[in-house]
């Protein structure tokens, strides 16, 4: 189970005159602070999927990066299985695996050598390693270019290699943030069957997506975070019937 | 550590056009430089003496002797120009290289006319050779009047000695040959190897970090559980390794070829050259390479931690070539010597020890205070390094 109270982040501003119109009437913008993430608190179970909602800029990627360990937080806990993230973070990372959107591969290694550089820094062994890596080319079908150079992956090869670095360790929970922006249909498709084979194995998954037909599809549960507050928290039923069933509709509703 | 370094070695070595700028460019630069050098050089000269030159004599008939023999020469043209022409704007319009002015007072005795004064008109800015020719002629005369005026004046070949030069000033510099050269090449050698190193290090430091936040694959690798400290040291590490691979390959790559290219000529004094140079010195100069490359690897990577992108890290590179010139170019100011102050400024103290070390005077007692200084300097940046990895704001900007 993960569960995230209070979390809370502050970045300084460096210079206030590159801030963005819309930034700059941000209520969150206070003094030489953007408070980025002012109070957020979800919670998912095991084998649970949870859908993270919200306008661009919300704090979405601050809230996933933090719970990813990437960024430190203000205050706040975070709760994996019983484990303290914020007490612990490096033996948190091998319980997590990150996937973003925007990620990307050495282009001068191998498929096969991006999934083992990871897998090594999880202090994997050889054999292990190997085996995993048979079993993920099995899963996503990578056999036919796995020992080609990464540099001239098609999108969805890339984002096929990627997935299979952020689980090659077997994580206890998966993290995407907007892990289909910006791919093709096809390589949408993969990551969403890559989400239905985690769901089915019980692993809990939490990721943030623009896409409420990806919402409706895969999520239990919904997280809506507006202004680096989260609006609403709980199962997709009761997110639904926030208007009439309309997903969109429902999504307004609760930003209001 | 390991881990890191060696996968980003193998990324290294891997990337064709590092390896051209680390390897091949090296190698390659020094026949080059040299082969061109010498061939231009060459090619030049020939030219110049070979030229048929043009030229005008104004009174010829006050030396006929030289007038003719000039005249008389394949290895020159005459051009009649008029009496009011201007010697300057004759030459650069190219109607004639040179113009010779005879002295109305010209005789061949010259115990009765005094000195005489030919005057030549030549544009003088490029390598032409034209004084050299025209004064082979006219020293054969000088001389046959020098020798006639004496025998007149009855001068035994002693006392001709002594008039042409009462006293001789003889010099015997205490220098041996390998001060003496050593502070040339020695001066130029740190020079070669602090931009080589420099530079060397560079491509794989603007790749490392910067390359990685373009690419997407820092933020997994923050993510794994691996201490951002080790991370650092495995990129800073593969940095210095790059630094030091790129010198030491120039070094050898500049023996090589220099052994090379002076066989027929003067391989004996290279030889002999080289062989003062005691091994303890190449390994010392070698040791303190380490400790430099290691203040450009932590200064280089922090800058490609900090920067956006690929091209933001090499823009603020660039300018930083600079920075490793001038404690150079202070070492090779005269007054600069590796003593008391100078032995403690990083930089300029490795330049001046490195020149020290080939010029054979090396005061072994200041590399208490050159690796001092440079060591400290290196491991105060490399701490920063890893502290400026830590902030979030240098990451996530």
């Amino acid at each position: 189970m993960i569960e995230i109270v209070g979390l809370a982040k502050k970045f300084s501003v460096e210079n206030p005159k590159k801030l963005s119109e819309q930034e700059r009437q941000d209520p969150r913008l206070k003094g030489r602070f953007f408070h980025s993430v002012v109070e957020v608190s979800f919670t998912c179970q095991q084998g649970e999927v949870l859908g993270l909602l919200g306008p661009n800029g919300a704090g979405k990627t601050t809230t996933l990066r933090m719970l990813s360990t990437a960024l430190k937080p203000d205050s706040g806990h975070i709760n994996i299985n019983g484990s303290d993230v914020l007490e612990n973070p490096v033996m948190a990372r091998k319980k997590i695996g990150f996937l973003s959107g925007s990620t990307g591969l050495y282009g001068r290694l191998s498929g096969r050598e991006n999934i083992e550089y990871f897998a090594k820094l999880h202090g994997m062994k050889k054999i292990q390693i190997a085996t995993r890596i048979e079993e993920l080319a099995d899963l996503l079908d990578m056999h036919t270019f796995l020992d080609r150079r990464s540099e001239n992956f098609s999108t969805g090869m890339k984002q096929k290699v990627a997935i299979a670095r952020a689980v090659v360790h077997k994580p206890e929970v998966v993290i995407l943030d907007e892990p289909t922006t910006g791919l093709d249909i096809m390589a949408t498709q993969t990551v969403l069957n890559f989400i239905r084979s985690l769901k089915e194995q019980g692993t809990p998954v939490i990721f943030s997506t623009h896409h409420l037909d990806e919402v409706r599809e895969l999520c239990d549960r919904v997280t809506v975070i507006d202004q680096g507050v989260s609006k609403f928290d709980g199962p997709l039923s009761q997110f639904t019937q926030l208007a009439d069933g309309s997903l969109h509709d429902a999504f307004l509703a609760s930003i209001k | 550590m390991w881990l890191v370094f060696s996968k980003e070695i193998r990324e290294l070595l891997r990337d064709r056009k590092t390896l051209f700028f680390m390897i091949a460019l090296p190698i390659l630069i020094f026949p080059l430089i040299f082969g061109a050098m010498a061939y231009f050089t060459t090619q030049a000269f020939e030219k110049a003496e070979s030229k048929v030159l043009k030229y005008a004599v104004v009174n010829p008939q006050y030396a006929a002797e030289i007038s003719d023999e000039l005249a008389a020469s394949p290895q020159f043209e005459q051009i009649i120009i008029g009496d009011n022409d201007d010697y300057a704007q004759l030459i650069k319009n190219d109607r004639v290289d040179f113009v010779v002015v005879m002295p109305d007072n010209y005789s061949s005795n010259v115990l009765s006319s005094g000195q005489l004064e030919i005057t030549l008109y030549l544009n003088d800015a490029g390598l032409n050779l034209v004084y050299n020719r025209v004064n082979s002629i006219v020293q054969n005369y000088a001389t046959q009047y020098q020798t006639a005026a004496f025998t007149t004046l009855g001068v035994s070949s002693k006392q001709q000695q002594a008039l042409i030069k009462p006293i001789v000033l003889s010099q015997i510099s205490t220098a041996d040959q390998r001060e003496s050269w050593g502070e040339k090449i020695g001066g130029m050698l740190p020079y070669l190897l602090f931009i080589l190193c420099f530079q060397g290090a560079m491509f794989p430091a603007t790749d490392i970090a910067a390359g990685e936040k373009e690419r997407g694959t820092l933020e997994t690798l923050l993510i794994s559980p691996i201490d951002r400290t080790k991370i650092v040291l495995g990129k800073f590490l593969t940095i210095a390794c790059a630094g030091v691979t790129t010198a030491l390959i120039t070094v050898v790559s500049m023996a090589v070829w220099g052994i090379v290219l002076s066989r027929g000529f003067a391989m004996q004094f290279v030889a002999d050259f080289m062989s003062q140079i005691g091994i303890l010195d190449f390994v010392l100069m070698f040791l303190m390479l380490i400790p430099l490359v290691a203040i450009f690897a932590s200064i280089l990577l922090s800058i490609s931690i900090y920067a956006r992108s690929f091209k933001e890290a090499q823009s603020y590179m660039g300018p930083l070539v600079i920075f490793v010139v001038i404690p150079v170019m202070v070492a090779l100011l005269p007054g600069v010597e590796l003593k008391g102050g100078w032995a403690w400024v990083p930089l300029t103290n490795v330049a001046l020890a490195m020149k020290e070390l080939v010029k054979g005077t090396m005061d072994y007692f200041q590399l208490i205070a050159i690796f001092g200084s440079t060591a400290l300097i290196a491991v105060l940046l490399l701490g920063f390094c890893v502290y400026w990895f830590k902030q979030e704001k240098v990451l996530f900007r």
